[in-house]
């Protein structure tokens, strides 16, 4: 896989993605998507209805509608590791935390992955140059994030030790694909950083 | 540490507020944010992530950044309760694993 540095033109974060880096992107943020929405409310899988979150009687409304379900842990560990455990020490403050946090997290999400699939789709699988205006910064590196932590999860990092193993897996591992779009997720978000920093 | 409570931090989208019983708002014991190490996250992320949502200098930002990555956790801020649980429910925005506890534990 070739690797695209993301590099600041002006106002914008600008790479050439090859047509293989578009599809890949676009797929693993749409399984993002498809895992954040799951057992949500239809109206999360759809575009959020702007309004919706000045409306006090609104967000009341959905507040009274939560079930049980939203205040206990995911049983996904993508899931438990995208929405973690705020009060380790006190299961209720964490089921409350939970239950008053965790939809609008799972929004945020879905919104900024679409934001980044939307910027993807413009690039006609590669044709033409990803551009990120600066202002989208922070939902592509935030996606890019939950793709890392999705990846690293599925191809079980949770330590410095497992890390490097899978940093170090031979070619004919039946990991070596994941891990190579874990290391190009890496150094992608890498690069937009050092891009927005400059 | 009271830069949380400085303009320009609350994060985006910050609506629930969590009710408190009674007792507990007399009591005035501050809450700390800790942010936890993690195999995943890169260095120059967790240091954009403080830079960006804390507005903290650079150096304290890399400080912090590294106060995690060697000792395994970091207090990353400081303040009452809510403001606690803003700053941790940003931290999970960007993906920082994240929990709070009371300053004196």
């Amino acid at each position: 896989m070739i690797l695209q540095r993301f590099k600041r033109k002006g106002g914008a974060i600008v790479s050439a993605l090859s047509a293989d880096e578009v599809d890949l992107l676009s797929s693993l943020t749409e399984q993002l998507i498809e895992m954040v929405s799951d057992g949500q409310p239809d109206q999360l899988g759809a575009e959020p209805a702007p309004a919706a979150d000045d409306d006090p009687f609104a967000r009341w409304a959905r507040e009274l509608e939560q079930t049980e379900d939203e205040s206990s842990v995911p049983e996904d560990p993508v899931l438990q590791r995208l929405f973690p455990t705020a009060y380790p020490k006190d299961e209720e403050a964490a089921s409350d935390f939970r239950r008053l946090t965790e939809r609008d997290l799972r929004s945020t999400k879905l919104t900024e992955a679409r934001t980044v699939l939307r910027r993807l789709a413009e690039t006609e699988h590669g044709r033409v140059p990803l551009r990120i205006p600066v202002a989208e910064s922070g939902a592509w590196l935030r996606t890019l994030t939950s793709l890392r932590l999705a990846v690293a999860t599925r191809l079980g990092i949770t330590d410095a030790a497992t890390a490097e193993e899978v940093a170090a897996v031979p070619p004919d591992d039946p990991r070596a694909f994941m891990a190579s779009v874990y290391e190009w997720l890496g150094f992608a978000q890498e690069t937009m950083i050092m891009a927005m920093d400059r | 540490m009271s830069q949380t409570e400085g303009p320009g931090v609350t994060p985006a989208g910050g609506t629930a507020i969590v009710e408190r019983p009674t007792e507990d708002a007399l009591d005035d014991t501050p809450w700390v944010t800790i942010v936890w190490d993690d195999p995943v996250n890169l260095m120059s992320y967790v240091t954009h992530v403080f830079v960006t949502y804390f507005h903290y200098p650079k150096a304290k930002a890399e400080q912090l950044m590294l106060k995690v990555h060697h000792e395994g956790k970091a207090v990353v801020s400081s303040g009452t309760r809510e403001a606690m649980e803003r700053d941790v429910k940003a931290m999970h925005e960007y993906g920082l694993w994240a929990t709070l506890d009371r300053a004196d534990q």
